[in-house]
């Protein structure tokens, strides 16, 4: 599930009286409950092999507030990344005023071209090792990145 | 160039003065007749040789043409320069070494081009490469290094072509954070690496070189974002590229294997000795935002830009710097 539908189920659940939410499918669960004990747990279905990061959903959770009292956090289980080979600058762009190498839901082949990220004017293109779609972009344009921080969520195709 | 041809420009580099025709024909076992295409493609290639009827042919000039034939002759490395892919026009030599990595060539192997259409330069600037005056080359290496450690080879281009300036022309270059060569404050060559890795190896990397021999004054764009200068206008006399080709390849050379045995630590002191900036105010920009201002304090064991700002210790990874 992408940031835009789980903010939409974020919504519409808050928006009711609904205290405990509950999805699972082949490739994720996810776990909302409102109330006095607000905590949010996300578990893979599946072995995770891949790093997790987290994600908060905070801008809802505020707008949100003030109907229900309670702020739902949520994170996500974001699958498996494509993670940065050095510390760097991401840039999503080969110029600043070029149009940027992938935008989230799109479909990439193997050994297309996704980001560079640069350390010492040493250039590296990070390209995707399989064709997969992009479902979400973990870092900003120009934003600094650590050693095995990840830059994309992916699904394999 | 065909091997017959290139012996007979070896039998000219060998030998002083005339060689007769009956002598060439004779060493090369070939007749008089090929003797005189041969000496007409070299002439077509820029060479001038002297013909005298009694006395046979005479090189008198060497074309500054970056061919491998003349940068081989000058060449003293081990591994840098092993294979030389010397091209009139490209668009990018750095595009072209990636190519070729990609496809198998060995480390070492360098490709010059006289000429660019789309030099390279960060965040999709351009290298302006008119032909015939400057050097533009790439050169390939395959080090067994872990990807993290690769920006580290970013230093070695900078300091090899400190030396072949140093080394070819009386001028004493500075360099900029991380590996801009000025000249008085202004660039003389820019450098731009690129690597292909995977998480736990690096496949190859390209140490793209562009260095300002012989550009006239009026051949640099006049909507350039730092003052730039070539050897030429520094000097007041043409630099030969030949030779400075050469040069530079054999001081990479050298640097290379240093790495190879000691690692970083000794580019790295030699790249702050020429540095020259400790102490000095800098700013570091990405795009026209400005990231930090304050002392420049060297470079730590990664590369990294370390400056002293108002919110401490600073360690910059990417930017333009700009000395103030």
């Amino acid at each position: 599930m992408d940031v835009k539908d789980l903010k939409v189920l974020i919504k519409m659940i808050t928006e009711t009286d609904i205290t405990e939410f509950e999805m699972d499918n082949s490739d994720e669960k996810i776990v909302i409950r409102r109330g006095s004990k607000t905590e949010y747990v996300a578990m893979p279905s599946a072995p995770a092999t891949f790093a997790m990061p987290q994600m908060t959903a905070a801008p809802v959770a505020a707008a949100s507030s003030s109907q229900a009292g309670a702020v739902p956090q949520v994170s996500v289980e974001l699958g498996e990344t494509i993670n940065s080979p050095i510390v760097g600058t991401f840039y999503r762009s080969p110029a600043p005023d070029a149009a940027p190498y992938v935008e989230v839901g799109q479909v990439v082949e193997k050994g297309q071209v996704l980001c560079i990220v640069e350390a010492m004017k040493l250039m590296n293109e990070i390209e995707a090792e399989f064709r997969c779609k992009i479902i979400k972009i973990c870092k900003d344009n120009a934003q600094a990145v650590e050693y095995g921080d990840p830059l994309f969520a992916i699904e394999k195709l | 160039m065909h091997p017959k041809t290139h012996a007979i420009l070896n039998l000219f580099h060998q030998r002083e003065g005339f060689v007769s025709g009956e002598a060439l024909s004779r060493e090369l076992a070939v007749s008089r007749t090929a003797i005189w295409k041969h000496i007409k493609t070299l002439r077509e290639a820029g060479y001038v040789i002297e013909a005298i009827p009694s006395r046979g042919y005479q090189l008198t000039a060497t074309p500054d043409n970056l061919s491998a034939e003349e940068i081989e002759r000058h060449l003293s490395s081990a591994i840098i320069g092993r294979r030389l892919i010397c091209l009139a026009e490209t668009t990018s030599t750095n595009s072209d070494a990636f190519r070729l990595a990609e496809q198998g060539a060995p480390e070492g192997a360098v490709v010059f081009a006289d000429t660019q259409s789309g030099g390279k330069g960060r965040m999709g600037r351009r290298w302006v490469s008119p032909p015939g005056v400057n050097l533009y080359c790439s050169v390939i290496l395959r080090p067994e290094i872990m990807p993290y450690e690769a920006p580290q080879l970013t230093f070695l281009s900078a300091v090899a072509v400190a030396r072949a300036i140093e080394l070819t022309t009386p001028i004493i270059p500075e360099i900029k954070w991380p590996n801009d060569v000025l000249v008085r404050g202004r660039k003389i060559a820019g450098l731009l690496n690129e690597m292909s890795a995977e998480t736990d190896g690096t496949n190859f990397v390209i140490l793209g070189m562009g260095i300002n021999l012989n550009m006239a004054a009026n051949q640099f764009p006049s909507d350039m974002r730092y003052p730039a200068t070539s050897l030429c206008l520094e000097l007041g006399r043409a630099v030969e590229r030949v030779p400075f080709a050469a040069t530079l390849l054999n001081e990479l050379d050298r640097l290379y294997n240093e790495f190879q045995v000691y690692g970083f630590r000794p580019v790295r002191e030699e790249w702050q000795q020429r540095c020259n900036a400790y102490g000095r105010e800098l700013t570091v920009s990405d795009g026209d935002c400005e990231i930090t201002r304050g002392a420049f304090e060297g470079i730590d064991d990664d590369g990294a830009l370390l400056v002293r700002s108002r919110k401490g210790l600073e360690r910059i990874l990417s930017g333009d710097v700009r000395i103030l």
